[in-house]
């Protein structure tokens, strides 16, 4: 029956990465940002909180967890900083073409030397539009960004498959609209050796599905933190002669602002529980990513707006909450992909009651 | 975490799928055709009755588990919410047409003595007939506002004498029973408000006048007035010492809330009826393929699911009895909107096949709109929930 009690491991998993999140992140968001990176000792504070390969098999030393506990973990790291979130993560949703293609072997060859280096970082480019071109074992393509500042492994997926490269690349950094703290590189590819390469459309589809709602995950922390930032900051800041939180035009919109995180974070939080129950998902996922890159575009910008001019500035973070937000819903095709996504399956699946639900 | 209903409720839920397409659907029509309630003697209440609805969830043995009763049962309120949401995807009218204690039931269970239970939601136990109770708090002059009512209760020695007009209260005019709102002292606000439950037949009680409306006409929304009403001391809903205790309780809010995840839920019900319709339409008229169509098809379809989540959430917290006004007010509030944002695209698709007045979605266009009023408008949603996350200071001390 429905239920939206997290047991207590869940419990317990969310806990550690909020204190995880509020003691090395918050505090030093600037930091991070400015210097691209997070500190050596974050990186093994981290570690030492079993949080660092959530979704990776045991075998391959990761924690063997699910879907689920990954979008509560990333809700709570992004809510401090989600440019520290992805730094952290080494291998990030890079993993994901390895779960779903490769399997174990390919996870102890390519997957585990990034896990094993901090510091280190697989990137994860999503090709829908047939940017990157394949011959002879070989990839060129132009990649204008990803957030990171190195690559030690680079997995491309499409819809038949994915191929991993990890030599070839030349890097160019950028200056980044968000996500700096895990920096900010263009990658030009010319003739790079292919070094594994997987077939499977359906694969693909569960990989690039897992992907979205990674990010959608981070952008519910992301907006989260903007909702709860102004709104505080709401009650303590006064405007013709009563906190500007008590002005009906600002409480309304605080109140919209605060459904909008709850809801958004109930829909990855379905799509996660179904790929946990091993559905294929690619249109929850498509879906909660999408609502939440919508969301965090109303909910973000909103935030700055309370802040007025202050929010403006760099003192506090809400500026950094904004642009986060929208660049976090650039991954992975953006919005107009998981939008044809999610809408292609309005017209293959028959019949009505496609909301899903008690009624379907 | 578990987001599927279980079992045994998507086997109630279709069962109600069935009734809903042979019968409630087409009454539904009917009446909107017809532009009147379905009147009382209809058979399809003859064959509710038959089929174990118009029940009330209180029995003698409930009675008798005393007051924590409500809290074991557990998950009564999250089926129910199920349930309510799948009855107004076929017609939400007709879903309030039903025979039952209906909306007043709430009332008597949580503020009725034993006595009262039993003497008002004995005869919906096993009912012989389709039998209606009623709630009437709304008034001509006040609405959201229900400290602003005017209804007056006066002592008479151990009777009451009730005066005042009522307005949209539902099948009043066919109730058994129903459970009227009234002050005893306009200046004591919320404080000086006393439930009654006033029979059919009460001297003063008439002048019923069932309303004509824009949508939901399966159901009557009837005003009526009480002149001199005279009742029994009996019928003040708690007794006198309900109202003395509850004194003592002044300011505190309620902690969680029931009935605005329902509203919200069947306003989820016929948005989800405009969308599978828009989505039918468009399917048949080869309008798929266009992106236009189906991106916002895409974005209805989601606002749906994120509204019936924040209905699940709230009522999964309100049957472990867990604060939820919060949440209770931000389904309420999102719901109504979403689903009326999916008629209005609805009608869009159907161009101008909308505007001739005999399309279902035209139908759900005219009943989704009173959703966003009923059990507190969408304003009032963001007020209850600006007090909650800011401690929104009230209009009124």
């Amino acid at each position: 029956m429905i239920d939206f009690e997290l047991g207590d491991e869940l419990a317990l998993i969310r806990e550690t990465a909020l204190g995880f999140a509020n003691d090395q992140l918050r505090p030093r968001d600037r930091e991070f940002e400015k210097a691209r990176a997070v500190a050596a000792e974050v990186h093994e504070a981290f570690r030492a909180i079993g949080l660092g390969a959530i979704e990776v098999p045991e075998e391959q030393g990761g924690a063997g967890l699910g879907a689920l506990a990954r979008v509560l973990v990333f809700e709570e790291l992004a809510a401090a900083d989600a440019g520290a979130a992805l730094a952290l993560d080494s291998l990030g949703p890079a993993l994901y073409p390895l779960l779903e293609l490769a399997g174990g072997d390919a996870l102890d060859a390519l997957a585990r030397p990034v896990l094993e280096r901090t510091g280190a970082r697989g990137v994860l480019v999503w090709d829908g539009a047939g940017r990157v071109r394949r011959e002879r074992g070989r990839v060129s393509a132009e990649i204008p960004w990803v957030p990171t500042d190195r690559v030690d492994l680079l997995v491309i997926l499409d819809p038949t498959g994915a191929v991993c490269v990890s030599e070839g690349i030349a890097r160019s950094e950028l200056r980044g609209a968000g996500l700096r703290a895990a920096g900010a590189s263009a990658l030009r590819l010319e003739d790079a050796p292919v070094r594994a390469a997987w077939e499977g459309a359906a694969g693909a589809r569960r990989a690039l599905a897992r992907a979205r709602l990674y990010a959608a995950a981070l952008l519910v922390g992301v907006m989260r933190a903007a909702s709860d930032f102004s709104r505080e900051y709401a009650l303590n800041r006064e405007a013709f002669g009563r906190p500007i939180a008590h002005h009906q035009a600002l409480a309304f919109l605080i109140a919209d602002m605060a459904t909008a995180v709850e809801s958004t974070r109930l829909l990855v939080q379905e799509a996660a529980w179904r790929i946990d129950g091993g559905e294929e998902a690619a249109e929850p996922c498509a879906t909660a990513f999408l609502e939440a890159a919508e969301q965090a575009m109303f909910v973000t910008p909103n935030a700055l707006q309370i802040l007025g001019g202050h929010g403006f500035m760099q003192d506090y973070p809400v500026e950094k909450f904004m642009r986060e937000a929208r660049t976090l819903g650039l991954l992975f095709g953006g919005t107009d992909a998981a939008r044809e996504e999610a809408g292609r399956e309005l017209d293959t699946t028959p019949g009505p009651a496609a909301v899903g639900g008690a009624g379907a | 975490m578990d987001f599927a209903p279980d079992a045994a409720t998507r086997k109630r839920v279709e069962q109600l799928s069935q009734l809903g397409r042979a019968q409630i659907r087409p009454l539904g029509l009917e009446a909107d055709r017809l532009g009147r309630p379905t009147p009382p003697d209809h058979p399809f209440f003859d064959l509710l009755i038959q089929l174990g609805q118009g029940r009330t969830r209180w029995s003698e043995e409930s009675e008798a588990k005393s007051r924590d009763a409500s809290r074991s049962r557990g998950g009564s309120s999250l089926v129910t919410l199920c349930l309510a949401e799948e009855l107004s995807y076929w017609d939400r009218g007709v879903a309030v047409s039903f025979p039952g204690p209906g909306l007043a039931e709430p009332s008597i269970l949580s503020m009725g003595t034993p006595d009262q239970k039993r003497r008002f939601l004995g005869p919906f136990v096993e009912p012989d007939r389709p039998r209606w109770g009623s709630f009437a708090m709304t008034e001509p002059g006040a609405g959201s506002d229900v400290a602003g009512i005017e209804a007056s209760a006066r002592k008479d020695g151990r009777h009451w004498v009730l005066n005042g007009a009522k307005s949209f209260a539902a099948n009043a005019s066919r109730a058994d029973w129903i459970v009227v709102f009234a002050t005893v002292d306009r200046s004591l606000g919320r404080e000086g408000h006393r439930a009654f439950v006033v029979e059919r037949g009460a001297p003063g009680l008439g002048n019923f006048a069932i309303e004509r409306k824009m949508g939901l006409k399966a159901y009557e929304s009837t005003s009526f007035t009480l002149e001199d009403c005279r009742l029994p001391g009996e019928n003040l809903l708690g007794g006198e010492e309900h109202y003395a205790r509850r004194a003592g309780f002044r300011g505190a809010m309620k902690s969680f809330n029931a009935t605005r995840p329902m509203v919200a839920a069947m306003a989820v019900g016929i948005g989800r009826a405009a969308f599978d319709e828009a989505r039918v339409f468009a399917r048949e008229h080869g309008r798929l393929a266009d992106a236009r169509v189906r991106d916002r098809l895409e974005r209805i379809r989601r606002r749906l699911r994120a509204a019936r989540l924040l209905c699940w959430r709230a009522a999964w917290l309100a049957d472990r009895a867990q604060p939820n006004i919060l949440e209770a007010s931000m389904a309420k509030a999102v719901a109504p909107e979403v689903a009326l944002e999916a008629a209005c695209l609805g009608m869009e698709i159907l161009g101008e096949v909308g505007a001739r007045g005999d399309h279902l979605i035209e139908k759900l266009f005219r009943d989704v709109k009173a959703m966003d009023i009923v059990e507190g408008t969408g304003q009032i949603q963001r007020i209850i929930m600006a007090r909650r996350l800011v401690k929104l200071p009230s209009e009124r001390g």
